[in-house]
């Protein structure tokens, strides 16, 4: 036991200088190239309130450069994966279905409505000094799972295999209304495309602290929860034998998640196959235990889209891929492997 | 103990799975639960460990199940599930030390208690070698005895067993039966819900059988498990025999034979003995013919088999020559038939006087049919003397069957 112990914190570790490193990397790579030492230097400085023998010149449009901009589209890259992938890892864990992922019940659905009438029939209003499509995709993405929960729901129980086709049922409804109304916004289109394949561009601080404070909750509950996770596996009824209020904790761990992905999906648009694939890889590693699959997939999960993000915008500088297609670029060739590798079981 | 009183359940469609079922289980019983498919076997588990809500009561240790939250009712009940399966590579040690759950507080992590009660699950199941095997590459006889043992890690008063048998080989079988044995003998009460009525009848101490969500009969195996009992519950026919080696009872079925030959009620008198009529006689009777048989010794495979099943039988003595009493009897029989049977019997001088009573059937005029499943040279101990007279016997009529197809032909005709 204690062996396993010892692994599980070289994982973490390993995954967190892995992170480490290459938010480091991002924050440096980009139009202005900051050597990365320096990028290290400065970093330690603000955080030890060290002076640097810097040319206070070069070392203030570097700080601008990395505080202002790079920062803010890095740390949100990072929620972002931590958002997504943990969301993956509780809905796998509560479908015991490998093709789960953040958006099976209809959450990017809704917030691809939202954002779509946020771009093209509200176009120009905001709300607090924000544009309204962060707004309007979170609440589309959870007035969604609310509609989907509860078409799901019967009596007391939430019942896996209705929730899905439930959710994939509005999917199809919601994702024939948003093409209406694209038909209807003309050049506004361009926009609304690009934030359906997702990604940070123009993204700062302001869209940070909309993430975090899902994050700060979410987060700490769906570890609190990590033991029933291992639990649901099982099964529910067999959960509930062992001693877990199966159907209590499920509906739960539902309404964490999808809010955890609904945050995510409204400041950083529809990125794909992040909760389908990571989740899955960092399982391979570590086995199904959530209480290091739920870390180790967080970590890993923002390294993937922090470096994904990276591609995206020095790839073909100075134009910006969408990071939807780099995530789906690298996601849907590992999925069809991981399906070649092992047809018996994904797990 | 565990108490059930007018517990009725169903799954929400209106239609009652139990309809009023009352139970007692005691301290130290073993208690088998049969009955068929659909009979509610499954439902009551379900319903007696709180995973579906019913109406009644469920008493465990005498404190009433809805008062009982989900953890207290894991740490004095366990269930191991009919057909276990997860697609998660858990290791076996993961597994089984997911049922100190219940003793866990969320951030508690395992005390050396815990590490105890697992090891000594471990231990009563043999387990130990798996610990660090995956639980989807096991085999199903170790993935049965893993997921017994996560549930004796649970440390019950009480253990459910749901069907833990039922897709095991014969060793493996017997392997859990005999666990699930010894730890009752260590006090754990264990109810075990069985398909298997002889490994019921060889392990179990009492037995339910239920029957569209009733009790159709509970008490000592002896008294419940009975032909008549067998027959309401599953509606076949059954022998229920007493195993010589064990003292326990044991159940073979009657195949249900087709009924393509149409016999008319042709009356039959079988000449046989020491188990070679038991098929035919059951095969006969199922067409629809009167069978009977003699002259038997009392004891004899075929005697005790005609007697279950209702056929007439002219009987001597236990390992008795056949007098001639009963040899005047056999004859008055034979005269009231329309067909005589003989089977592949052994001959020796005892028995040797029923050949003589076919010889006299067809001096009477009836058909004789002389089934030669094993060539009469092979089974003659009297000597010479029965070849002779069988050969006698076609001389002067008989007709020669090879099976007992032709012989249910030849009947029909």
């Amino acid at each position: 036991m204690h062996k396993f112990k010892g692994k599980n914190i070289n994982y973490i570790l390993f995954l967190l200088i892995l992170l480490g490193g290459i938010v480091i990397l991002s924050a440096s790579l980009g139009a202005v190239s900051i050597p990365i030492t320096t990028t290290l230097k400065i970093i330690v400085s603000k955080v030890f309130g060290l002076k640097l023998t810097l040319d206070e010149n070069i070392l203030s449009i570097y700080e601008t450069i990395l505080f202002k901009v790079r920062f803010a589209r890095v740390v949100l890259a990072v929620l972002v994966g931590i958002a997504l992938s943990v969301a993956g890892v509780v809905y796998q864990g509560i479908f015991k279905n490998p093709m789960a992922d953040p958006y099976i019940i209809g959450v990017s659905s809704g917030a691809a409505l939202g954002a779509t009438l946020a771009a093209i029939v509200f176009k120009g209003f905001g709300v607090l000094g924000f544009s309204l499509v962060p707004v309007l995709a979170f609440v589309g993405a959870t007035i969604t799972i609310f509609f989907v929960y509860n078409l799901a729901r019967t009596g007391t129980k939430v019942p896996v295999a209705t929730l899905l086709l439930a959710g994939v049922a509005i999917g199809a409804l919601l994702h024939a209304i948003t093409s209406f109304v694209m038909v209807l916004g003309g050049k506004d289109l361009h926009f609304i495309i690009f934030w359906l394949m997702g990604g940070f561009s123009s993204k700062n601080w302001d869209h940070v602290m909309v993430v975090l404070p899902f994050l700060a909750v979410g987060l700490p509950l769906v570890f609190y929860f990590s033991r029933d996770l291992n639990l649901l596996l099982l099964g529910e009824e067999r959960a509930q034998q062992l001693g877990i209020e199966a159907e209590k904790i499920k509906k739960i761990l539902i309404i964490v998640a999808s809010l955890l992905a609904a945050s995510a999906v409204a400041v950083s648009g529809i990125v794909g196959f992040v909760g389908l694939i990571v989740p899955h890889m960092v399982r391979l590693v570590t086995g199904p235990d959530h209480k290091i699959l739920i870390p180790c997939s967080a970590l890993f999960g923002a390294s993937f889209v922090v470096f994904s993000d990276l591609l995206a915008r020095t790839l073909m500088a100075p134009t910006e891929i969408p990071l939807g297609v780099i995530t789906a670029l690298f996601g849907a060739p590992f999925f069809i492997y991981l399906l070649k590798r092992s047809k018996r079981g994904l797990f | 103990m565990l108490e059930l009183r007018n517990v009725r359940c169903g799954y929400g469609n209106g239609e009652e799975i139990l309809k009023s079922i009352s139970l007692s289980v005691d301290k130290g019983e073993f208690v088998g639960i049969v009955g068929p498919n659909g009979c509610g076997k499954s439902t009551l588990v379900k319903a007696a460990s709180g995973v579906l809500k019913s109406e009644g009561e469920i008493f465990i240790e005498d404190v009433n199940l809805k008062v009982l939250s989900t953890i207290q009712v894991a740490k004095k009940l366990a269930v191991v599930p009919q057909g276990f399966h997860t697609e998660f590579s858990f290791t076996v040690y993961e597994i089984i030390s997911m049922g100190r759950t219940p003793y866990l507080g969320r951030f508690r992590a395992e005390t050396s208690e815990d590490f105890f009660a697992i090891e000594r699950a471990m231990k009563a199941t043999d387990t130990f070698y798996l610990a660090n095997r995956k639980i989807n590459e096991l085999s199903g006889g170790e993935k049965q005895r893993v997921i017994i043992a996560q549930a004796i890690a649970q440390e019950p008063k009480i253990l459910i067993l749901d069907e833990p048998t039922s897709h095991l080989d014969i060793n493996y079988q017997l392997e859990i039966m005999e666990l699930v044995k010894k730890l009752n003998i260590e006090g754990l009460i264990v109810i075990v819900v069985i398909h298997d009525l002889n490994l019921a009848a060889v392990y179990c101490e009492r037995l339910v059988i239920l029957k569209d969500g009733m009790i159709l009969d509970d008490g000592p195996i002896d008294e419940v498990l009975t032909t008549e009992n067998i027959s309401k519950a599953f509606g076949v026919d059954v022998l229920v025999h007493r195993n010589p080696l064990t003292g326990k009872r044991y159940v073979t079925s009657i195949p249900r034979t087709s009924m393509s030959n149409n016999t008319n009620g042709a009356k039959v008198h079988l000449v046989c003995g020491s188990g070679t009529g038991v098929q035919i006689m059951h095969d006969l009777k199922e067409r629809g013919c009167r069978v009977s048989a003699g002259v038997l010794n009392i004891l004899d495979t075929d005697e005790d088999v005609a007697k279950k099943i209702g056929v007439e039988v002219v009987v001597e003595a236990p390992f008795s020559s056949i007098s001639d009493e009963a040899f005047k009897s056999n004859l008055e029989m034979i005269n009231q038939v329309d067909f005589v049977i003989l089977t592949s019997i052994p001959i020796g001088e005892g028995n040797f006087k029923n050949l003589l009573a076919v010889e006299r059937a067809i001096k009477m005029g009836k058909k004789v049919i002389i089934l030669e499943e094993m060539p009469i040279v092979e089974r003659d101990y009297a000597g010479g003397k029965a070849l002779k007279l069988i050969e006698r016997l076609y001389q002067q009529g008989a007709i020669r069957a090879k099976s007992s197809k032709d012989i249910f032909k030849m009947i029909g005709e």
